[in-house]
């Protein structure tokens, strides 16, 4: 039984569709990435999921049930931990956590023998005692983390947890992820690096304008572009009409086109050295013909029509 | 969980406690400056205010009122100068002098036989502003005095007039007896002179409070630190309501929200260490005011007791504008101007009678900021509400305007404004 399930969410701002009918799960020692560019629906989800927004429809379903049936209870099970950071700068890194401690339920004793097993976890212990206001992006970042950790949750929400932070402090903290999914712990991991999707997510849900474009593995999402190519052409291309070349589109799916390139995925398992000579003798000027394996962008590109990185 | 809050917001300003000094240091400041301009603080109060007296008419009765000037009681106010019209006003315009009174010639004689109202000419120094116009408010007094006294002892006035006009009787022996003789008629209509027995009655409760410590000139620190607490003390009460507001844009209200159900604990926790601090810097402002200024208050246990109250209504109404103004922006804005305008109105920078007619009264009765300050002063000063009806009042409206608040914070974040 998946222990998150979020069946046909829907949240509206107005006239803005936030969320639309989204529907996905986490189970248990599962990171499940959901991937999308800012503004397409991924805080807006987490907030649904975790009780700071009621849905317009769908259901949240928390370990089998009803995240409104008993909200609290629901929230015993699960950490989230914010886009921003969400803590006290005047407070230590210790006083923070031991605050969030209280907040979610332990005693003042506990509170403090957890804080201090996530400082030492989180490699913060020296710095314990100093004000946030004080540490690094990095360090703040973790605090970040460790203060929804306290209660030991069993699924934990985490909304681009690594954003503007440099990569070394990007790295610990993704190996402590990968840690907590050892565990046994069950994580939505937002976020709009395809890296870290690729990396570090066994499914990934790729969301845009409110939408889940698709779900799946990696490998299920490459597979999607037809088999595992991609064929990238380079030219004078602002002319090109693929539509009217003969036989064209029976053999290759356009999956991106601009002036200068053209990227297309054959559309059976063919062997590349025919495809190769048939994309030569297209009627274009060509300087460069590359083959590669399709990316986390291919894919979002073919779904949603833009990169990513837009 | 209350405590859990309560001890981390401590924390927190403690940890930042600029804005809190502002508040706490500001009125000291104002105070220590409004008291200083009543005069030179060699003794703590007002200086004695330098006169000039110009007697033109020179008569037996107009001596013994330059006489009276050098005497205990007015010595210790008053420093005369006996002196020409060309000198007392050329001291004027040197700064030497406050103002000079000038008996014009004829005065006793037009005063005995009533051929004119009591007339005395006085010259301000526009250079200065409180001692001149104490001198005024003495003359009007004095002519007053004088007026009542005619308007009671007419029948007398011809051997007043023997003694005093005539020059052939003015042996101490025959001014004793017009004394007596005057004494024993204004005892008889003591209570027949409206003018004469205010004024007593204000002196009689000026002498007990200098014999239970406070002093004359000390009563003017307290008078205008309570003004000036009850108005930072708002200020207060709005900065830390406001904090509402910096934990949601710093996203901790929403952390928090991710842990717990239901919002009234938190806001809760903000009002209550709203009052917290609210009656902690009453401490400060009014406790640390009576050491720096030398003053006793005269009531702690009922001035504490009205300072929760007014607490509870400074957090509450606080609050209350925050939750309306949804933004903390806009918040600020408005708690601000509705500070100084409940300041204003309700007697915190300007004694209440002094007020525009409208104000003092129609409106002053509306406002909390005018039943803490009249009660706490009348606490102080004798007169005014009684202390515990202003207590209940201020009491109750705040415990409103908290439910309100929580009301209206909650209706906002289950919108999901952020």
């Amino acid at each position: 039984m998946p222990l998150l399930r979020a069946d046909q969410l829907s949240k509206r701002f107005g006239e803005l569709d936030a969320v639309d009918r989204v529907s996905f799960e986490v189970r248990e020692g599962e990171i499940y990435g959901l991937l999308g560019p800012n503004g397409a629906g991924k805080t807006t989800s987490i907030s649904m999921l975790c009780g700071l927004l009621r849905p317009d429809g769908g259901k949240v379903l928390i370990d089998g049930r009803d995240f409104w049936s008993d909200p609290q209870a629901a929230r015993r099970i699960m950490g989230v931990v914010p886009q921003e950071v969400a803590l006290y700068e005047e407070l230590s890194g210790r006083e923070n956590l031991e605050f969030w401690g209280r907040m979610a339920g332990l005693d003042a004793a506990a509170a403090r023998q957890r804080a201090g097993e996530l400082l030492a976890a989180l490699s913060l212990a020296d710095r314990a005692r100093d004000p946030v206001k004080k540490y690094s992006g990095g360090m703040k970042r973790r605090i970040n983390l460790g203060c929804a950790l306290l209660h030991r949750p069993r699924l934990l929400l985490l909304d681009e947890p690594t954003v503007g932070i440099d990569p070394q402090a990007r790295a610990n903290i993704l190996e402590f992820i990968r840690g907590l999914v050892r565990e046994g712990t069950a994580i939505l991991y937002t976020t709009h690096y395809l890296e870290e999707a690729e990396t570090l997510c066994q499914r990934i849900g790729i969301i845009d304008h409110g939408r889940l474009h698709a779900e799946g593995t990696l490998d299920e999402l490459q597979r999607r572009l037809g088999d595992t190519r991609l064929f990238v052409m380079e030219g004078k291309l602002d002319g090109a009409a693929p539509d009217v070349w003969p036989g064209f589109r029976e053999q290759f799916r356009v999956i991106q086109q601009s002036e200068r390139q053209l990227v297309v995925a054959a559309t059976a398992d063919r062997d590349p050295a025919d495809c190769l000579k048939q994309l030569l003798a297209l009627p274009v000027q060509l300087e460069n013909v590359t083959l590669k394996r399709p990316s986390l962008n291919d894919v979002f590109l073919q779904l949603t029509g833009r990169e990513l990185r837009e | 969980m209350l405590r859990t809050l309560l001890a981390k917001d401590l924390r927190r300003a403690w940890r930042n406690p600029v804005p809190w000094l502002i508040s706490l240091g500001v009125p000291f400041l104002i105070t220590a400056l409004i008291g200083m301009a009543f005069g030179p603080a060699s003794d703590g109060g007002l200086g004695r205010i330098k006169l000039g007296l110009v007697d033109e008419d020179d008569s037996a009765l107009t001596r013994m009122l330059r006489g009276g000037l050098n005497q205990e009681e007015a010595g210790k106010y008053l420093e005369p100068h006996f002196l020409t019209r060309a000198e007392a006003l050329a001291q004027i315009d040197a700064n030497k002098l406050a103002a000079v009174v000038i008996i014009p010639k004829g005065f006793t004689r037009d005063y005995l036989t009533a051929r004119a109202p009591v007339k005395l000419e006085l010259v301000k120094n526009p250079a200065e502003s409180i001692h001149p116009a104490m001198v005024e408010e003495m003359t009007a007094t004095l002519v007053t005095g004088l007026n009542a006294v005619a308007r009671n002892l007419q029948a007398d006035f011809p051997e007043w007039r023997n003694v005093f006009l005539d020059d052939n009787d003015t042996s101490l022996r025959a001014i004793g007896r017009l004394f007596e003789s005057a004494g024993d008629r204004l005892d008889a209509a003591r209570g027949y002179l409206p003018p004469l027995v205010t004024y007593e009655k204000t002196t009689l409760a000026q002498q007990k409070t200098d014999a239970m410590g406070g002093g004359a000139v000390r009563g003017i620190f307290a008078y205008l630190q309570l003004g000036m607490a009850a108005m930072f003390l708002l200020f207060m009460a709005d900065h830390a309501v406001r904090d509402f507001y910096r934990e949601l844009n710093t996203r901790t209200l929403a952390r928090y929200r991710t842990l717990r159900e239901g919002l009234l604990v938190f806001v809760t926790g903000k009002v209550v260490y709203a009052v917290a601090m609210v009656l902690l810097g009453a401490v400060v402002l009014l406790g640390g005011a009576a050491l720096v200024f030398r003053f006793t208050w005269q009531n702690p246990a009922a001035l504490l007791t009205l300072v929760l109250a007014y607490a509870l209504f400074g957090a509450g109404l606080m609050g209350f504008v925050a939750a309306l103004a949804g933004q903390e922006r806009h918040a600020d804005r408005v708690n601000n101007l509705l500070t100084m305008i409940l300041a204003m109105a309700g007697g915190c920078m300007f004694p209440l009678e002094q007020l525009p007619a409208f104000v003092r009264d129609h409106l002053a009765a509306w406002m909390p900021t005018a039943w803490f300050v009249s009660a706490s002063r009348g606490l102080q000063f004798g007169g005014g509400p009684a202390w515990p009806g202003a207590a209940l009042k201020l009491a109750v409206l705040g415990g409103l305007l908290i439910v309100g608040t929580a009301a209206l914070f909650r209706r906002r974040l289950a919108k999901g404004v952020r």
